[in-house]
């Protein structure tokens, strides 16, 4: 009996190098250890065995099992990792991407995102006015001299009917107010403005800006530095140095520009402008409360702040790039650099 | 504008100052510096050469070997390389034992075996200017061996720009003024401005000076000064007008210009023996003229104020002289003109001539009135004095100096408020009295040249700049903005670009105005009773004359851009406001979305060599993504002729119109340079997002099987199958739960099927939600399906 199990486990050892597939596996498997396997046969024959070979026999009938069971299992393994191996055989994983086609936001639409995100956070709102405007929401309403040369036909452009196309996105802080329902005014409104330049690198006919408008009971000018501080630093990064140049405008007083410091490879660094802004002149509340004839924007009581910025110029030095035009020629090369 | 730094160093001691130290001061005062100039070179052996001759190199081609007179008993020999000078030119030499600014020193040596004994210079070499082409030709007088320092006084100009509200520093004396007070310092000589010197004034007769304006001009004065002798300035005074840009005519000219560009107060003086009769001040007659000193002949109106005598216009008042009584070499005798013309007037004359002197500039933005007398007299004392003559005694004034700026009410408290920062009383107090502002109580007499000084506020601006922003600490306490229906039309927008994006599609930005050619490009023309585009009426160019109704005009001429440099596979769309105007000319703007597909859909790769082409059912397929799960029909319609729309059809979202697509016709894609057929779709963008952003309700996953039952069908082939569809949608049968379109088939040839026949595979499914469908029932309703189809509809079932 010993010699018969012996026999048994020394032929599966020698069968099983031949065995190549899932199919001949189960073959040696019913071979062995089916119904009519060698094994099973074998073990039918214990009753026969001698009581005091019973223990020796039964031990090498298990350790004969556990062997072609280990044999099967091991064969399995290999035969599956075969198996994974023929699935992905020929695949060269260094060939070049089948492409997608791959798509981006225009840098501007990305830029002012940004902007608009970073303002939300501030806890601003976004208005809109329209972009075809009359003189009073352009002009009037902003302390702008009757003869200042913004009004120019030169300057603006003008349909017959005699409005015009916005020079700035602050006709919005105007309509705001006007139809403001209390305070505080907490907006922000993003929007196209138009000015009659000629086309080169650094003037467009029309360019993206974004107009910001706090106004309530005691709003002063740290507020102004603080949230512009915050905005700047969010966009061009914690270390970006900012002055507040004093600067003019009909509708802020006192007003300032802001400049930032900007650091070109190779070159010294040096101060641009980026913003305006400043303290609503008590004109332009006047403006609006004769016009809305109630006592919510009485120069008296309100203070507030406004400030615009060039979405593109936000742009243009964050990414480097040299050419107002780059952006409303719509180049696909130039597109997908901001993919 | 120009300031010499020089100049300002007579008003005011700078000299302890960096130019960087000055260039932050007026920064931080807002006075934007926008040039900074370096002008003559305090070098030594620096000096003024003279080309005797200059004759090739025998050994080089482009260098001239040079005799050169620089004031020795013989001339020097220079190697050369410049080409720009003539034999005779003056040129700056510098000699042997010269260093010239960046550390070059200047020894003898050999070119090409010439002796070389220093080298001729260009303005860049001096460090006068960033570049320079060739030597700098000297236009002087002096004689060769003179020191450069010595034709050229070294200075720094500034160049910076005034704010308009700014009009008292358009002067040395006004800009040494503001530094005076921004510093600390004391004006040289004490004087803010010169009120109060001239004391010897008399009141014209009307024979002499008649203002028929007083509105316009107040105040004017005129001195008689006779036998004068017009002659070339002294070097000083032409190198003060030089350093600031202006070229020196003569003595008198040169004096006006001066006490200009000192005092802020423009002047003119009168060749009296041009004049007859007293001068007027009043508004010109229509039809009348003036050939002013610029040689130009202004046609004036009645509007336009001029400074008369008794036959014609003599001046455009504050604006510019005339060419006839103005000062020649030949004038004996002049009237010196100081007044005070009105801003408004001014500007209107100056714009309608497109003419700003440095005249008009001034009396536009305002000059100190009380000073018009004063200077009156300076002008008069330094002609007297570089010109000879006798002077009237007097100077003849009509008018009245304008009143003084009110006192302003001002209250400290108001102003740290405002600051949001309490800087204390005596911080403002110390500021403004710097300025020239005098307190009386709480209010603050102004300075009669701060013009802009007259609201409290105008004061808190001047305490804000003084003190800095930087000085100010920053706060960030803000109270919460609610969301505006703005905030959710901005994220919509955001969620429709990003989707596009995601889908391969590039966004484009651009200009919103287009020429008239391209208005034919909006699919809107496609339809019938279109709204009017808007046209500018001063347009800048062709190009950008109308307001665009329709993005697809800038989407084409972006294909067009792109096709031209490479890229004719173009996935691009546009959302922003497009503008149309009714019938009564009312504006109408609308946020539109614009979409154009064409070329391959996808890039070839060697996975895909010859990818396939994109068509309008890939149109189609973007247009379904755009809004998933919404009723979107497509109902074509017949492009109006003249359109460039070859196939069109309306997009419909339930029941609103949403918009609009198609494809162009062959003839307009050609234009752009296209091959493959060019798709576009437009759309309300407020319609589009309204769907987009429908409220989405949870159904029931399905729990039984569904049951599937295919029909092929012949149909003509013209069949729409939106006429299919309308039969199924109409279908009653409560287990029909969708219907899709797997197979179209055709044969132009006519063999497997009848050329005006198509064929046409649905697959069909049905479902009932609560139990597991029975064989006979599926049966019974797919059998209603086929029949209603075919009672409805011209098909053949196969």
């Amino acid at each position: 009996m010993l010699d018969e199990l012996s026999a048994i486990q020394s032929d599966a050892l020698a069968a099983i190098e031949s065995i190549d597939s899932e199919s001949t596996l189960d073959e040696f498997r019913i071979h062995y250890l089916g119904k009519k396997g060698r094994l099973t046969a074998a073990a039918a024959g214990m009753r026969d065995v001698a009581k005091e070979d019973k223990r020796a026999v039964g031990q090498k009938l298990n350790e004969v099992r556990n062997t072609i069971t280990g044999l099967i299992d091991s064969r399995n393994v290999d035969l599956a990792a075969k198996k994974d191996a023929q699935a992905v055989a020929g695949i060269d994983p260094t060939l070049p991407a089948r492409s997608l086609p791959q798509g981006a936001g225009h840098p501007l639409s990305q830029m002012l995102n940004r902007a608009v995100d970073t303002l939300h956070q501030l806890g601003f709102a976004i208005a809109e006015g329209p972009e075809i405007e009359d003189n009073w929401h352009c002009f009037d309403a902003l302390n702008t001299p009757a003869d200042h040369p913004a009004r120019n036909e030169k300057d603006t452009f003008y349909f017959d009917s005699g409005k015009l196309l916005r020079t700035h996105t602050s006709t919005v802080q105007v309509r705001t107010m006007e139809g403001a329902k209390s305070l505080p005014v907490r907006i922000i409104a993003p929007g196209s403005a138009f000015r009659r330049d000629e086309i080169d690198a650094t003037h467009s006919i029309s360019f993206t800006q974004l107009e910001g408008l706090y106004v309530d009971e005691e709003v002063s000018l740290a507020d102004l530095k603080g949230t512009l501080e915050y905005f700047f630093h969010s966009i061009f990064g914690k270390n970006t140095e900012l002055r507040f140049r004093p600067h003019f405008f009909p509708f802020t007083e006192p007003s300032f520009e802001i400049d930032i410091k900007l650091h070109a490879a190779g070159k010294s660094s040096r101060w641009i402008e980026i913003a305006g802004c400043g303290m609503v002149d008590p004109s332009v509340f006047d403006a609006i409360h004769s016009q809305r004839k109630d006592e919510l924007f009485s120069p008296d009581k309100v203070s507030g702040f406004a400030f615009g910025l060039g979405i593109d110029r936000l742009a243009m030095i964050q990414h480097g790039i040299p050419d107002l035009r780059l952006f409303s020629e719509n180049d696909l090369r130039f597109l997908n650099q901001f993919a | 504008m120009k300031f010499s730094l020089n100049w300002l160093n007579d008003h005011l001691d700078l000299t302890d100052l960096s130019v960087a130290d000055i260039d932050d001061l007026l920064t931080f005062a807002g006075i934007e510096v926008e040039g900074i100039e370096t002008r003559g070179a305090d070098i030594d052996q620096l000096v003024v050469a003279q080309v005797i001759s200059s004759e090739k190199h025998p050994d080089a081609d482009k260098l001239s070997v040079c005799q050169i007179d620089a004031g020795a008993d013989s001339p020097v020999q220079i190697v050369c390389g410049a080409k720009n000078y003539q034999v005779g030119d003056k040129i700056p030499l510098a000699q042997p034992g010269c260093e010239l600014p960046g550390g070059f020193k200047i020894a003898p040596c050999k070119m090409r075996g010439i002796e070389s004994n220093g080298m001729m210079c260009s303005a860049s070499e001096l460090g006068l200017t960033d570049e320079s082409d060739g030597l700098m030709i000297l236009d002087t007088d002096a004689a060769p061996g003179t020191a450069f320092s010595d034709i050229i006084t070294s200075d720094t100009i500034f160049d910076v720009e005034i704010t308009p509200n700014r009009p008292d520093l358009l002067s040395h004396l006004g800009l040494a003024r503001e530094l005076a007070a921004l510093t600390g310092r004391e004006l040289k000589g004490g004087i803010a401005h010169y009120q109060s010197i001239n004391d010897k004034c008399q009141t014209a007769q009307s024979s002499d000076i008649d203002i028929q304006a007083t509105e316009a001009c107040p105040l004017y004065s005129g001195h008689f000064i006779r036998g004068i002798k017009v002659a070339p300035s002294p070097d000083w005074l032409k190198e003060k007008l030089e350093a600031v840009g202006l070229r020196p005519i003569n003595n008198v000219v040169d004096i006006t210009n001066y006490i200009l560009h000192q005092t802020g107060q423009p002047l003119h003086a009168f060749d009296l023996a041009k004049l007859n009769g007293g001068i007027q001040v009043r508004y010109a007659k229509d039809g009348e003229k003036l050939i002013a000193l610029d040689g130009a002949d202004y046609p004036l109106n009645s509007s336009d104020l001029i400074i008369a005598d008794g036959e014609k216009a003599q001046a455009i008042a504050g604006v510019m002289g005339g060419e006839d009584s103005g000062v020649t070499g030949g004038t004996t005798d002049i009237l010196l003109e100081s007044a005070y013309f009105a801003p408004s007037g001014v500007r209107a004359t100056a714009r309608r001539f497109n003419l700003s002197t440095d005249s008009s500039y001034r009396f536009e933005r305002g000059i100190d009135p009380v000073q018009t007398l004063g200077i009156s007299k300076l002008a008069v004392d330094l002609i007297l004095e570089l010109a000879g003559g006798t002077a009237d005694p007097e100077t003849l004034i009509a008018g009245q100096v304008p009143t003084a700026p009110a006192d302003v009410a001002f209250e400290h408290a108001a102003c740290h408020r405002l600051l949001g920062h309490n800087i204390g009383d005596d911080k403002i107090n110390n500021i403004l009295s710097s300025l020239g502002l005098e307190a009386d109580g709480n209010n603050w007499k102004i300075p009669t040249w701060r013009l802009d000084l007259s609201r409290q506020v105008d004061l808190i601006e001047e305490v804000a700049r003084v003190f800095g922003l930087d000085n100010i600490p920053a706060r960030t306490v803000g109270t919460y903005a609610p969301a505006s229906k703005e905030d959710k039309t901005y994220a919509a927008n955001r969620s429709l670009r990003d989707r596009l994006v995601h889908q391969g599609f590039y966004e484009a930005l651009s200009v919103k105005l287009i020429a008239e050619s391209q208005l034919a490009d909006d699919p809107a023309t496609a339809m019938k009773g279109g709204l009017a585009p808007m046209r500018i009426k001063n347009p800048i160019s062709d190009d950008y004359v109308y307001l665009r109704p329709s993005v697809i005009p800038s989407l084409l001429s972006i294909a067009k851009h792109n096709v031209n440099h490479g890229s004719s596979a173009l996935r691009l769309f546009e959302l922003g406001t497009v503008f149309s105007a009714t019938p009564k000319g009312q504006a109408i703007e609308q946020s539109s979305l614009g979409l154009l597909i064409t070329g391959d859909r996808e890039p070839a790769s060697w996975k895909k060599p010859q990818p396939e082409t994109l068509d309008f059912h890939d149109l189609r397929s973007v247009i379904e993504s755009l809004c998933p799960g919404q009723d979107i029909q497509i109902h074509p319609i017949t492009p109006q002729p003249g359109c460039h729309l070859a196939l069109a059809a309306q997009i419909r979202i339930g029941k609103s119109k949403a918009g609009i697509c198609g494809q162009l016709t062959p003839a307009r894609a050609r234009e752009i340079g296209l091959e493959a057929p060019a798709l576009v779709a437009e759309f309300n963008a407020n319609t589009l997002n309204t769907a987009r952003n429908t409220e989405r309700r949870f159904a029931e996953l399905p729990r039984y099987p569904a049951s599937t039952r295919d029909i092929a069908m012949e149909a003509p082939a013209e069949l729409p199958n939106s006429d299919i569809e309308a039969v199924f949608a109409k279908i009653d049968q409560k287990l029909l739960e969708s219907f899709c379109l797997f197979d179209v088939f055709s044969d132009a040839r006519g063999e497997k099927l009848a050329a005006d026949k198509k064929s046409l595979a649905y697959s069909i499914t049905y479902r009932h939600p609560d139990r597991t469908l029975e064989q006979a029932e599926v049966e019974q309703a797919h059998q209603q399906i086929l029949e209603t189809l075919s009672k409805n509809l011209p098909v053949v079932f196969r």
